[in-house]
């Protein structure tokens, strides 16, 4: 059954995946410069810029990096990694509420912890889906964590930076 | 002779995923373990959590040294009994009796969740009381919200493999645990 032309029901599936972890990451985006003490239009577009450069920045480049990292599983399903970086990315959602409770409804200031370990969550559970379906159990489980340290802490700073 | 070669690989590889998760590899050992045995792991780690905090407010001036053990005795409360009921709000939730998991089996592998949360309160009180540190946001904080990674994999699992209705429980588990967290503060500081 085509539901929107030229798309797949599972091509929509995995796509809708895709929608709600940028969404995550537009909800951090969104609730950082509430966190300054005095918000203005300027923070408010860079740290949308940024949230939005690195929701379509780490799932690129982790899906990249899992496929090179687990060639022989491609024989079995071309997309392994695109769907197992698409089921990992699922779970910044719970951060991205907590982010938003946390600042919006008890007034909390620190929301980055949150998205560090969001990311990191998401982009190990990734390599944990492909450990568990045959591939290098140990390279799956420590190069995700690796790069999502890279990636929270890179944002953190820049976060840091903002206006 | 490939036997010790092999040996040694999978030594250096355990011990270098013990130095980057120390958590998991505690979990690992926890898991087995009977509920009230299990559930001290959440109950010391909080305890530590709220102590941590409180040594932060005392050093500022804004609590005194009774107000900073009370503090780490209800975060000693809300490790154990507060645990134990979230986890037995996702057991009911997820009907998880029907999948032959019991309610024990629910608590003890949501306390071993918590083991990530005992290593970072653990080193938090040590940079605390060692080099006065603030502590509480930065281990303390992070240390929870570690928990939620083998937390949504036993969420998962309780759920039957339901995805979407594991990410709503577990979201719905944060939210409560941060609600609580703030209502504990309220009535401390």
């Amino acid at each position: 059954m085509v539901l929107i032309p030229g798309f797949t029901k599972a091509e929509l599936k995995e796509n809708a995946k895709y929608w709600i972890s940028y969404l995550s990451f537009l909800s951090f985006g969104l609730v950082v410069p509430f966190t300054k003490s005095k918000l203005s239009a300027l923070t408010f577009i860079v740290s949308i810029v940024l949230a939005l450069l690195l929701a379509f920045l780490t799932p690129f480049l982790s899906t990249l990096l899992l496929t090179l990292l687990n060639r022989p599983l491609k024989e079995v399903d071309a997309l392994f990694a695109y769907t197992a970086v698409a089921d990992g990315m699922l779970f910044m959602l719970p951060f991205a509420i907590m982010a938003l409770t946390a600042r919006f409804a008890l007034g909390w200031g620190a929301v980055m912890p949150f998205a560090s370990t969001g990311l990191t969550t998401a982009m190990a559970t990734a390599g944990a889906e492909l450990a568990g379906k045959g591939g290098k159990g140990f390279l799956n489980m420590m190069i995700p964590s690796l790069l999502a340290l890279v990636f929270s802490t890179v944002w953190i700073l820049l976060c840091g930076l903002l206006p | 002779m490939a036997t010790p070669t092999k040996t040694a690989a999978v030594n250096w590889k355990s011990l270098l995923a013990i130095f980057f998760n120390p958590g998991e590899a505690l979990k690992e050992k926890a898991v087995g373990l009977a509920w009230p045995v299990a559930i001290v792991i959440p109950g010391i780690s909080f305890a530590l959590f709220f102590l941590q905090t409180g040594l932060d407010l005392y050093r500022t001036g804004r609590m005194n040294v009774w107000l900073v053990v009370l503090l780490a005795f209800m975060g000693l409360l809300y490790g154990t009994v507060g645990i134990m009921g979230l986890a037995a709000l996702v057991w009911l939730l997820t009907f998880a009796g029907k999948r032959e998991v019991g309610i024990g089996r629910a608590i003890s592998s949501f306390a071993a969740g918590y083991a990530a949360t005992l290593i970072y309160s653990l080193l938090g009180i040590i940079f605390s009381a060692i080099l006065g540190w603030r502590t509480s946001v930065a281990f303390g904080v992070t240390g929870v919200l570690w928990a939620f990674r083998p937390n949504m994999a036993t969420i998962k699992h309780m759920t039957g493999g339901k995805k979407i209705y594991s990410l709503f429980l577990t979201t719905l588990c944060g939210v409560i645990l941060l609600l609580g967290w703030s209502l504990l503060g309220k009535i401390n500081v």
